[in-house]
């Protein structure tokens, strides 16, 4: 099983409770495949940065599954197929989770071995100060 | 040391091949320069997530190209991340791919 993000955008000829059901088709595909959908996110008409097949706005659905790839294979490939989705993404996201928790991690564990800074720099100012005038004067 | 924005000319005139080739030779001080830091280094954003539309909007000029990280300052690995969420944001139109 492996973390996806998935974003379907249906076309905007459709009202919004027909794109909605459009998009439940193709989670029911994942489900079917025996995925478990972890978040789910309408995001509702919005503007398209540029027309896609001379429309300019779209339905996004947004859905995060835990699923097999052969599950959102299939449900990839219908998307395809439909004339009703303008577009279709969907991004496995579970390794660069994983990563990054890891590197924020590892940050703070370096951010806590570094002694506290602050006790330095008060003291080298007032050094660095007077020397210069010094030399303007001779 | 590194060069910021192109607008590193040190004298007028021709000749400009030699004045603007070294990185801190010596030059007509002008101003100075702001140290550039990578935001997400900064931040601590490992993760760059690439529905985070108000995020990726900023590494976007009015042309809809990407910004350079010779301009913005973002460190090698962040810039590669940001890339990627870029061109998968665009491929959802959620970003331009150009404007005119």
């Amino acid at each position: 099983m492996r973390l996806y993000d998935i974003v379907v955008l249906v076309t905007p000829d459709l009202n919004d409770e027909d794109a909605t059901k459009v998009a439940a088709e193709y989670k029911k595909v994942l489900t079917d495949g025996g995925a478990t959908v972890v978040k789910e996110e309408p995001w509702g008409k919005r503007r398209l940065a540029f027309p896609i097949l001379r429309k300019r706005e779209a339905h996004y659905h947004y859905w995060q599954v835990q699923a097999e790839p052969a599950a959102v294979a299939e449900a990839e490939r219908r998307m395809g197929l439909s004339d009703q989705v303008l577009r279709h993404l969907a991004v496995r996201v579970d390794e660069e989770l994983k990563r990054s928790a890891k590197m924020a991690e590892r940050l703070r564990v370096k951010a806590a071995k570094r002694p506290p800074r602050p006790a330095a720099p008060p003291a080298a100012a007032p050094d660095a100060g007077p020397a210069p005038v010094e030399r303007s004067e001779s | 040391m590194r060069m910021g924005g192109g607008s590193g000319r040190s004298s007028g005139g021709r000749g400009g091949a030699a004045g603007r080739d070294g990185k801190g030779g010596p030059r007509k001080k002008f101003f100075v320069r702001r140290r550039k830091v990578c935001k997400f280094c900064a931040e601590k954003l490992e993760y760059i997530d690439w529905k985070d539309v108000k995020l990726l909007q900023g590494f976007i000029p009015e042309r809809g190209k990407i910004l350079p990280r010779r301009i913005s300052g973002t460190c090698a690995l962040h810039q590669r991340k940001l890339q990627t969420a870029i061109k998968r944001a665009r491929s959802i139109a959620l970003l331009p791919y150009a404007t005119d």
